[in-house]
C-alpha cells in the first residue's frame, strides 16, 4: 500500500482519473435514464480532463504536456457545456413527446 | 478475240451477281419485273454456253478433241498463299456447266408460283446460280472451296423462307450437314496444300497443269524460268491448283508420307474428302437431309437441288477425289463402289415405303446417284497388269451420263410433282389417282419424265444406268449383279407411284375442282425436260462428244499410274510376304 | 434381186421404222387426225401394211439370193448373214457401243411373222376398237359412288400404242447387239405396260399391267447380269463380226475350231485372274505387258481343262434366258401373262400371244450358239415344267380368253423345251406355226366376246348358230394347235400347222431321251401329255363356247357374227394356220417354213453337244427324222391329239360324262388348278410382301435410326452449348463475382446485428474493446520485448 503514503504524483492522478473514467462507464453502461447517461458521460470526460492536467504539470514529469494540457482540459470543459446542453435539449424533446427519458424506448430511427 | 472468250468465261460466274445486285435497285412490287428480269439474266448465262457448245467459231467453240482444260482464266487473287482466280472448262465440267443452266433457267420458270419476297427470292436465285458455276468453272481447290460455300447459303435461305411446313428443320439439317461435309473438305484441302511441293513437277508437268507465277511487273513467267526459280527455292512451294495437285499425286510422292494409324496422307484426304462429297451426293448413310430438303423446298428449288447440287458431289470426287487421291482410291474402291450399291438398293426400297409423292422422288434420287457413285469407285484394275481401262472408261462416262441424266429426270420428276402440287396442295400418293381423264397432256409428259427416272431404254436415264452397270461387274460381279437388281425395284416404285397418281377411276383427294390442264408456262418448263429425255436417250452421243477425250484422257492418265506406280508397289508387297513365308519355313 | 440385196438393210430399216413415224404422228397429232382420231386407225394400219410389204419384199431379195434349199445336215454350212453397224451411242476406250443389226434367214422370218400379224390385228382393231371412237361408259370401272365411269374414247392412243409394239417388235427381231436387245426387250415390255393398262380406269387393268412389268423386269435383271458377263469378259455385246471386230458368236463357236463351242479367251482370263495376278507379282523381275500375255497364253490351255470360264459362261447363258423367262412366261415368272388379259382382245392376239411373248424364244433361238448344254437342260426343264403347269391350269379355266392365256404359256414351254433338247428348228418353227394359230385363237375369241360381251364360257354356248366364220375359222385353230394331221400320205406328212411344228419337237425329244434316258423320258411323257391335255382344253373351249345350247339366253340373242373387216383376218389366219408349215411348196420352188428356218441354223449346231460338267448330250436335229423316231412319234402325237378331243366330247359335246361330277371327286386337285397351283398368292405372301416389309423397314431406319441419331448429335450440339452457357458462363465466372458480392452482402447483414442501437451496449462494446485491444497490445509489447 506504499502508493497511498507516497507524495501526490502522476500515478494518483491517474488513479482518481481511472476511477471517475470507469464510474462514468459503468454509469453510462447501467442507466437507461438519459440524464443518468449524461452524467456518466460527464464523469468520463472528467476523468479525461484529470488526466490531461496530471500529465501537463511539470512537477511530476519532464517530458510533460505543459500548456498544452491544461489547454485541452479547458477545451474538454466547454465542450461538455456544449455537448450538455445539446444533450439536455434532446432529453428535455425526447421527454416532450414521449413522455419518458428512457433511451431503450429510442428506437424510432432504428434500422 | 482470244481474250473476248476470258471475259464470256468470267462473265459466266459474275453476270449473275449483278444481276443480283440490278436486282436491289427494282421495285420489289413489280413482281413480274422482278422474275422475268431474273430469267433474263438465267437466260444470258445460257447463251453463252451454247456459244460454247456449238462448234465453229474456233475462238469461243469447246474444242472437242481436245481432252485438257481449255478457256483458262488466270489471276492472282491471294498471292501470300498463291491462291488464283483460276477457272477452265473441261469435258467433265462443261455438260455439266450446260446443265446447270439449262436446269436454272427453266427451274425459274417454273418460279412463278412464289409470289412472297419475291425480289429476296431473285437475288438469292442468282447467288445460287453464281456459286453453282463457279464450283463447276473453278480449278484452284480454294476457289472451289469459296464458291461451294456461296452456294450454301443462299440456299438455306431458299429452303428455310420458301419452303413448306417444317421448312426450317429441313434448312438446318441441310445446312449443317453440308457444312460438316465442308469442314471436311476445308481439312482435306489443307493437308493437301501443306504437303503439296511444286518443286517435285517438271517443267512439261508445270506447263500442263497451268502452273503460273508473275514477276513483280506483273508478267506471267514462263515454265521454264519459274522451274528455275524453284529449283532455287529452300522451302517446299505450296499450290492450292488442282492440276498441279493432280499432277502431283499422280507422278510424286508428295502424298505418301504416313499420317495416321498408319496410313498416308492421301488416304486421309481421300476418305476426309470423299465423305464430304458422299454428303452431297448422297450417299447412304449420309442422306438423310436429303428427303427433309427435298420435301420442303419449294419447286423449283428442289429442281435445283435434286438437279444440279446433288451432281457437285459427283463432280467432287471424279475431279478432286480420283486423280489427286489414286493410291488411297485405288485400295477404297471396294468401300466407294460398296456404298454406291448400297445406296442404290436402299434408296429404291426407301422408295418404295414412301406415301408423300415428293419424298418417293427424293428417295429416288438418293438411288439414281448412288449409279453415279458406283460408276466412278469402279475401278476395274485386277492386279497383275491385266488392266482392262474400257470398263473404267465405261463406268466413268456412265457415271457422267447419268448426272446429266439424272440432272433432266430428277428435276422433270420434281416438277411435275410440283404441278399437281400446286393445284390441290396434299402430295399424299394415296389420295390421287385419275389425273390421266382430268390432265391428259400433263400425265403424258409426267409419265415420260418418269419412265425416264425409271430408266427406260430411250430415255436418258438408261444410258448411264447401264453403262455403270456393265463395267461393274469386272471389278465385281457380286456387286454388279445387286445393281442390276435395282431396276426391279426402280420399276416397283415408279409404276406403283403411277398408278395411284394417274390411273384409275377418279380422283379422290381434295381440290378436285383445281384439277386444271397445264397451262402454257409449265407447259414451257415441261417441254424442253421431255425433249432432253428423248434426245438424250436416243442420242447420247451428244453428250459423250464433249466428255470422251477428257475422260479418256484421265482415265488413261490413272491407268499409267497403276501400271507404273501401283503395280510395282503392289508386287513389291507382294515379294515381301513371299519372303516372310520363306523365312518362316526351316 | 439379187442386185438389191445391200439395200437388204435399208429396207428392213424402213420397215421398222415406219410404225415409229407413225407413231409420233398419233401422239402429237392426235386431234387433227379426223374425227376422234378416226384417221389413226388408218395411219396405222397404212404404216404396218407398208412394213409387210417391205418385209416380203426383203424376204423375196433374201431367198433369191439365198435360196433355201433341202435340208443337209452334214454340209457344215455357215448360215448366210448380213452385220452391220447403225450409229454409235458411246465410244469406250475404242469399243463401240451402238445400234446394229444381224440379219439372217430368222430374222428375215420373224418379220415376215411379226408384220403379217400385225396388219391382220390392225385390220381388226378397226373395227373391234370402234367403241372407242365415241365417249365410252365403262361397265368394269366403277366410281365410288357405284356409278360406271363415263371418258372419252381413246381409239387413237390405243392404235398410237400398237405401233410404237410393231416398231419395238420389229428393232427386236433387227437388233443386232444384246444392248439393243435390251434397249427393244424393255420397249415391248413398255408397250405391253401401256397396252394391259389401256383401260387405265380400270384398277385391275393397272395393276395387270404393272405386274406384267415387274416381273419382266425381274427376268431383265438376269438379262443385265448376262450381259454383264459378256461385256466384262468379251468386250462387246455383238452378235456377229462387224468390221473385223470379232462379235459374241465367233468369239464362242470360232471357225477354227470348227463352230465347236468352246469357251472364249476372254472368260478363261476373267474367271483366271487369280492365277494372272499371281503370275504378274510373283515374277522375279516386272514383267512388260507383252512377256505377261505371252505367258498368260502359255497357261491357258491347263485353265481351260480345269474348266475355267466354263462358269462364267453358264452364268452368261442363263442370265440371258432368264430375260427370256420373263418375257415368254415360263416358270416361275409365268404369272403376269394370264393377268395380260385385261387388255383389249387385239392385244392379246398381238403382243401376248403371236409376238412379244415369242420373243423369249426368238432370243433363246437367237443365243443358241452361246448356250452350254447345262444351260439348254435348264431351259429344257424351265419349259417341261411350264408346259404342264399352263396345261393343266387351262383344263379348268372357264375364262375363254385365260384359256387361251395359259395354253400360250405352255405352248411357249413347248417351244423352250424343244430348244432345250436341242432341237433348234423344232422350238422356232413351233414359234411360228403357234403365232399364227393362236392369234387366230385369240381373235376368234375376241369376236365372240364382242359379240355377247362377256369372258365367261358358262355364259356362252351353241354359238356356231350364230356365228359360223367365227367358230369355223376357231375350230381351224383349235385342230391346228391341237396338231391334227396324218403321219404320211404319199411319203410326206399332212396336216395343220401345228402337226409340223409339234411333230419336230416330239421327235427331238424322243432322241434326247435316247441319249440321256432320265431326263429324256421325263421330258417325253410331258410333252405326250401335253398334247394330250392341250387338244382337251382347246377343245373343251370350242365346245363350251359354239356347241350345245345357249346357257345364258340374253346374251345368246344380242350375239352376231362380227363385220366382215373382222372376219376376214380370221380366214387369212386361219388359213395359215392350216398351211404353213406345208412342205409341199418347195414343189413350185418356194421357200417352205422349215427349210427356211433350217438355213439360219446357226453355226455348229450340225453335231451333238456333250456337258462338260454334267452328263448330257444334246442330239443334233437330224438324229429326230430318222425312220425309228418318226414312225412311233408320229402314232404317239395324233393318238395323243384324238385322246384329248374325243375326251373333250364326251364331256362337253356327248356329255357322257359330268365335268362337275369328275371336279368334285378330284376337288382338291380340281381347287389347287383353279388357283392356279397358288402361284399368285404365294408370290404376294413372300415377294411383294417380303419386298415391301424390306422397303417399309428402310424407310423406319431412316426415320427412326439415322435422323435420330442426327438430330441426336445435333440436340448433343445444342445440349453442349446450353452446358457451355450454364456451367462456365453463368456457374463459373458469373458465379464467382457473384459470390464475391454475395459474401460482402452477408458480411454487412452479419455485423449489422451488432448495431442494435442501445446506446449502453455500444458503451460496454468499446470497454470491452479498449480492454481487449489494451491486453492485447500489452502482450504484444510485452512478447517483443520479452
Amino acid at each position: 500500500m506504499s502508493f497511498l503514503y507516497e507524495p501526490i504524483g502522476l500515478s494518483h492522478y491517474l488513479a482518481v482519473g481511472a476511477f471517475l473514467f470507469v464510474c462514468g462507464i459503468v454509469c453510462m453502461a447501467t442507466k437507461r435514464n438519459a440524464l443518468g447517461i449524461l452524467i456518466g458521460i460527464e464523469l468520463v470526460l472528467n476523468g479525461a480532463i484529470l488526466n490531461f492536467i496530471g500529465f501537463a504539470s511539470p512537477y511530476f514529469r519532464d517530458e510533460n504536456l505543459g500548456l498544452d494540457g491544461h489547454l485541452i482540459a479547458l477545451f474538454v470543459i466547454v465542450l461538455a457545456a456544449a455537448e450538455a446542453a445539446v444533450a439536455l435539449a434532446i432529453a428535455l424533446n425526447f421527454y416532450n413527446n414521449h413522455a419518458t427519458i428512457d433511451v431503450d424506448r429510442a428506437s424510432e430511427l432504428k434500422g | 478475240m482470244d481474250n473476248l472468250a476470258l471475259y464470256i468465261v468470267t462473265s459466266l460466274i459474275f453476270m449473275p451477281v449483278v444481276g443480283a445486285i440490278v436486282l436491289l435497285f427494282l421495285p420489289a412490287e413489280n413482281k413480274s419485273l422482278l422474275r422475268w428480269f431474273t430469267l433474263a439474266i438465267t437466260l444470258l448465262v445460257l447463251l453463252p454456253l451454247l456459244g460454247i457448245a456449238m462448234p465453229g467459231a474456233d475462238w469461243l467453240s469447246f474444242q472437242v478433241g481436245d481432252g485438257g482444260v481449255q478457256h483458262v482464266v488466270q489471276l492472282s487473287w491471294i498471292p501470300s498463299f498463291d491462291i488464283q482466280f483460276f477457272l477452265g472448262i473441261d469435258g467433265i465440267s462443261f455438260p455439266l456447266l450446260m446443265l446447270t443452266a439449262v436446269i436454272s433457267l427453266l427451274a425459274m420458270g417454273a418460279s412463278w408460283t412464289i409470289d412472297q419476297y419475291v425480289k429476296s427470292y431473285c437475288v438469292l436465285y442468282l447467288l445460287l446460280l453464281a456459286g453453282m458455276i463457279g464450283v463447276f468453272l473453278s480449278l484452284d481447290f480454294f476457289l472451289f472451296y469459296v464458291f461451294w460455300e456461296v452456294m450454301l447459303l443462299p440456299m438455306y435461305f431458299l429452303i428455310g423462307v420458301w419452303g413448306g411446313p417444317r421448312r426450317q428443320y429441313a434448312a438446318i439439317k441441310f445446312f449443317l450437314y453440308t457444312l460438316v461435309g465442308s469442314v471436311l473438305m476445308l481439312i482435306a484441302l489443307l493437308m493437301l496444300y501443306f504437303n503439296s511441293d511444286l518443286r517435285k513437277l517438271s517443267p512439261q508437268q508445270l506447263t500442263a497443269s497451268y502452273v503460273a507465277a508473275w514477276d513483280n511487273g506483273g508478267n506471267l513467267l514462263s515454265a521454264e524460268k519459274y522451274k528455275q526459280q524453284l529449283e532455287v527455292s529452300e522451302h517446299a512451294v505450296h499450290t492450292f491448283n488442282i492440276l498441279a495437285l493432280q499432277q502431283l499425286g499422280q507422278n510424286s510422292d508428295a502424298f505418301d508420307q504416313r499420317l495416321l494409324y498408319g496410313k498416308s496422307v492421301q488416304w486421309w484426304a481421300f476418305v476426309l474428302l470423299f465423305v464430304g462429297f458422299a454428303i452431297k451426293v448422297p450417299s447412304v448413310p449420309l442422306h438423310t437431309w436429303l428427303p427433309d430438303a427435298h420435301v420442303e423446298a419449294p419447286t423449283p428449288i428442289s429442281m435445283i437441288l435434286a438437279g444440279l447440287l446433288l451432281k457437285m458431289g459427283g463432280y467432287g470426287i471424279i475431279r478432286i477425289c480420283y486423280p489427286i487421291c489414286p493410291d488411297a482410291g485405288y485400295d477404297l474402291a471396294w468401300l466407294v463402289c460398296s456404298i454406291g450399291v448400297i445406296s442404290m438398293v436402299y434408296g429404291a426400297l426407301a422408295a418404295l415405303a414412301q406415301s408423300d409423292f415428293k419424298r418417293m422422288v427424293a428417295y429416288s434420287s438418293v438411288s439414281h446417284m448412288g449409279y453415279v457413285v458406283l460408276g466412278l469407285g469402279v475401278w476395274s484394275a485386277t492386279a497383275g497388269n491385266l488392266f482392262d481401262p474400257t470398263a473404267w472408261n465405261m463406268g466413268v462416262k456412265g457415271a457422267l451420263f447419268q448426272m446429266i441424266g439424272h440432272g433432266i429426270s430428277s428435276a422433270g420428276m420434281f416438277f411435275m410433282v410440283g404441278v399437281v402440287y400446286d393445284r390441290v396442295h396434299h402430295r399424299d400418293l394415296n389420295q390421287f389417282g385419275g389425273l390421266y381423264g382430268k390432265m391428259p397432256v400433263y400425265t403424258a409428259m409426267a409419265m415420260l419424265l418418269f419412265f425416264a427416272g425409271l430408266g427406260l431404254p430411250g430415255l436418258c436415264g438408261f444410258i448411264g444406268e447401264v453403262f455403270v452397270v456393265l463395267s461393274a461387274w469386272n471389278f465385281s460381279p457380286t456387286l454388279a449383279a445387286i445393281a442390276a437388281a435395282v431396276v426391279i425395284l426402280t420399276a416397283g416404285y415408279i409404276l406403283w407411284a403411277i398408278q395411284r397418281v394417274y390411273l384409275g377411276p377418279q380422283y379422290h383427294g381434295p381440290h378436285e375442282e383445281a384439277l386444271t390442264e397445264i397451262n402454257r408456262r409449265e407447259m414451257a418448263v415441261a417441254i424442253p425436260l421431255c425433249v432432253l429425255a428423248i434426245v438424250l436417250g436416243v442420242f447420247p452421243a451428244i453428250v459423250f462428244r464433249y466428255m470422251d477425250k477428257t475422260v479418256d484422257r484421265q482415265v488413261t492418265d490413272l491407268t499409267r499410274w497403276t501400271e507404273e506406280v501401283k503395280l510395282p508397289r503392289l508386287r513389291a508387297a507382294e515379294a515381301e510376304a513371299d519372303q516372310e513365308v520363306a523365312a518362316n519355313e526351316p | 434381186m439379187q442386185t438389191l440385196l445391200p439395200y437388204l438393210p435399208s429396207l428392213l430399216a424402213i420397215a421398222v421404222l415406219l410404225p415409229l413415224g407413225s407413231f409420233c404422228a398419233i401422239l402429237l397429232g392426235a386431234q387433227w387426225l379426223g374425227a376422234k382420231g378416226k384417221f389413226a386407225g388408218t395411219l396405222a394400219t397404212t404404216a404396218v401394211l407398208a412394213s409387210t410389204v417391205l418385209s416380203f419384199f426383203s424376204a423375196g431379195i433374201w431367198f433369191t439370193a439365198h435360196p433355201a434349199g433341202a435340208v443337209d445336215h452334214a454340209a457344215h454350212e455357215v448360215p448366210p448373214v448380213i452385220t452391220g453397224h447403225g450409229y454409235t451411242l458411246a465410244t469406250l476406250a475404242g469399243t463401240n457401243v451402238g445400234i446394229n443389226y444381224y440379219i439372217d434367214a430368222l430374222t428375215i422370218v420373224m418379220f415376215c411373222l411379226v408384220t403379217f400379224i400385225a396388219t391382220c390385228i390392225h385390220f381388226y382393231s378397226t373395227s373391234y376398237m370402234h367403241d372407242e371412237l365415241d365417249d365410252v361408259v365403262d361397265q368394269e370401272a366403277l366410281l365410288e359412288d357405284g356409278e360406271s365411269l363415263h371418258r372419252p374414247g381413246r381409239y387413237a392412243r390405243f392404235f398410237q400404242s400398237l405401233s410404237l409394239f410393231c416398231f419395238s417388235m420389229l428393232g427386236l427381231v433387227l437388233s443386232g447387239n444384246y444392248l439393243m436387245t435390251f434397249v427393244f426387250w424393255e420397249l415391248v415390255g413398255l408397250c405391253s405396260w401401256f397396252l394391259i393398262g389401256f383401260y387405265v380406269e380400270r384398277t385391275t387393268a393397272s395393276t395387270a399391267a404393272n405386274k406384267a412389268f415387274i416381273v419382266n423386269r425381274i427376268g431383265d435383271f438376269g438379262m443385265l447380269v448376262g450381259m454383264m458377263a459378256l461385256w466384262g469378259s468379251l468386250g462387246t455385246l455383238n452378235f456377229g463380226d462387224i468390221d473385223q471386230q470379232q462379235g459374241i458368236f465367233s468369239q464362242v463357236r470360232g471357225e477354227e475350231n470348227h463352230y465347236a463351242l468352246k469357251v472364249p479367251d476372254g472368260m478363261v482370263r476373267l474367271a483366271a485372274g487369280r492365277q494372272i495376278e499371281a503370275l504378274a507379282l510373283h515374277a522375279t523381275e516386272p514383267l512388260t505387258t507383252e512377256q505377261l500375255a505371252a505367258k498368260v497364253n502359255a497357261e491357258m490351255p491347263v485353265w481351260r481343262e480345269a474348266n475355267l470360264g466354263y462358269g462364267l459362261l453358264i452364268i452368261a447363258g442363263l442370265g440371258i434366258f432368264c430375260g427370256c423367262v420373263g418375257k415368254s412366261a415360263q416358270f416361275p415368272l409365268h404369272v403376269w401373262l394370264p393377268d395380260a388379259m385385261e387388255g383389249p382382245t387385239p392385244v392379246s392376239a398381238l403382243v401376248h400371244s403371236a409376238t412379244m411373248v415369242a420373243a423369249g424364244v426368238f432370243l433363246v433361238a437367237r443365243s443358241y450358239p452361246i448356250f452350254l448344254p447345262e444351260v439348254l437342260l435348264v431351259v429344257a426343264c424351265a419349259g417341261c415344267i411350264t408346259l404342264l403347269i399352263g396345261a393343266s391350269i387351262a383344263l379348268v379355266a372357264t375364262d375363254i380368253k385365260r384359256v387361251l392365256a395359259y395354253s400360250t404359256i405352255s405352248q411357249l414351254g413347248y417351244m423352250m423345251l424343244a430348244l432345250g433338247c436341242g432341237g433348234w428348228a423344232a422350238g422356232v418353227m413351233h414359234l411360228v406355226t403357234h403365232a399364227c394359230f393362236k392369234s387366230l385363237l385369240f381373235l376368234g375369241s375376241g369376236s365372240v366376246i364382242h359379240a355377247v360381251q362377256t369372258n365367261e364360257m358358262p355364259q356362252m354356248g351353241g354359238l356356231w348358230r350364230k356365228m359360223p366364220w367365227t367358230a369355223g375359222t376357231m375350230l381351224v385353230g383349235c385342230l391346228a394347235i391341237a396338231g391334227i394331221g396324218i403321219p404320211s400320205v404319199f411319203g410326206l406328212p399332212i396336216g395343220l400347222a401345228g402337226y409340223y411344228s409339234k411333230d419336230l419337237i416330239l421327235e427331238q425329244v424322243y432322241a434326247f431321251r435316247s441319249e440321256n434316258p432320265l431326263w429324256g423320258s421325263f421330258f417325253f411323257a410331258a410333252a405326250a401329255g401335253g398334247a394330250c391335255l392341250t387338244a382337251f382344253y382347246m377343245f373343251r373351249m370350242w365346245f363350251l363356247t359354239f356347241w350345245g345350247e345357249p346357257r345364258a339366253a340374253k346374251r345368246f340373242d344380242r350375239a352376231h357374227e362380227s363385220p366382215r373387216v373382222m372376219v376376214v383376218p380370221l380366214v387369212l389366219l386361219a388359213i395359215l394356220a392350216v398351211c404353213v408349215a406345208w412342205p409341199a411348196f418347195s414343189w413350185f420352188g418356194l421357200p417352205t417354213l422349215s427349210r427356211s428356218i433350217e438355213q439360219a441354223r446357226p453355226a455348229g449346231i450340225w453335231a451333238d453337244m456333250h456337258g462338260a460338267l454334267w452328263h448330257i448330250t444334246l442330239p443334233e436335229e437330224s438324229k429326230g427324222h430318222t425312220a425309228a423316231v418318226t414312225s412311233p412319234v408320229g402314232l404317239i402325237e395324233l393318238g395323243a391329239a384324238l385322246a384329248g378331243i374325243a375326251l373333250a366330247a364326251l364331256f362337253y359335246a356327248w356329255k357322257v360324262l359330268d365335268p362337275e361330277d369328275v371336279s368334285r371327286s378330284f376337288h382338291p386337285l380340281y381347287h389347287t388348278l383353279y388357283r392356279k397351283w397358288y402361284f399368285d398368292e404365294i408370290y404376294q405372301a413372300v415377294f411383294v410382301r417380303g419386298t415391301m416389309a424390306l422397303a417399309h423397314c428402310a424407310s423406319l431406319l431412316d426415320r427412326l435410326l439415322i435422323d435420330r441419331l442426327v438430330d441426336g448429335l445435333a440436340r448433343l450440339g445444342v445440349g453442349l452449348a446450353r452446358l457451355s452457357d450454364l456451367w462456365l458462363d453463368r456457374q463459373g465466372i458469373d458465379g464467382l463475382v457473384n459470390w464475391f458480392a454475395e459474401q460482402t452482402y452477408r458480411l454487412g447483414s452479419a455485423l449489422r446485428t451488432l448495431q442494435t442501437g442501445s446506446l449502453r451496449q455500444y458503451v460496454m462494446l468499446i470497454v470491452a474493446s479498449t480492454v481487449a485491444m489494451f491486453l492485447l497490445i500489452s502482450f504484444w509489447t510485452l512478447a517483443l520485448t520479452g
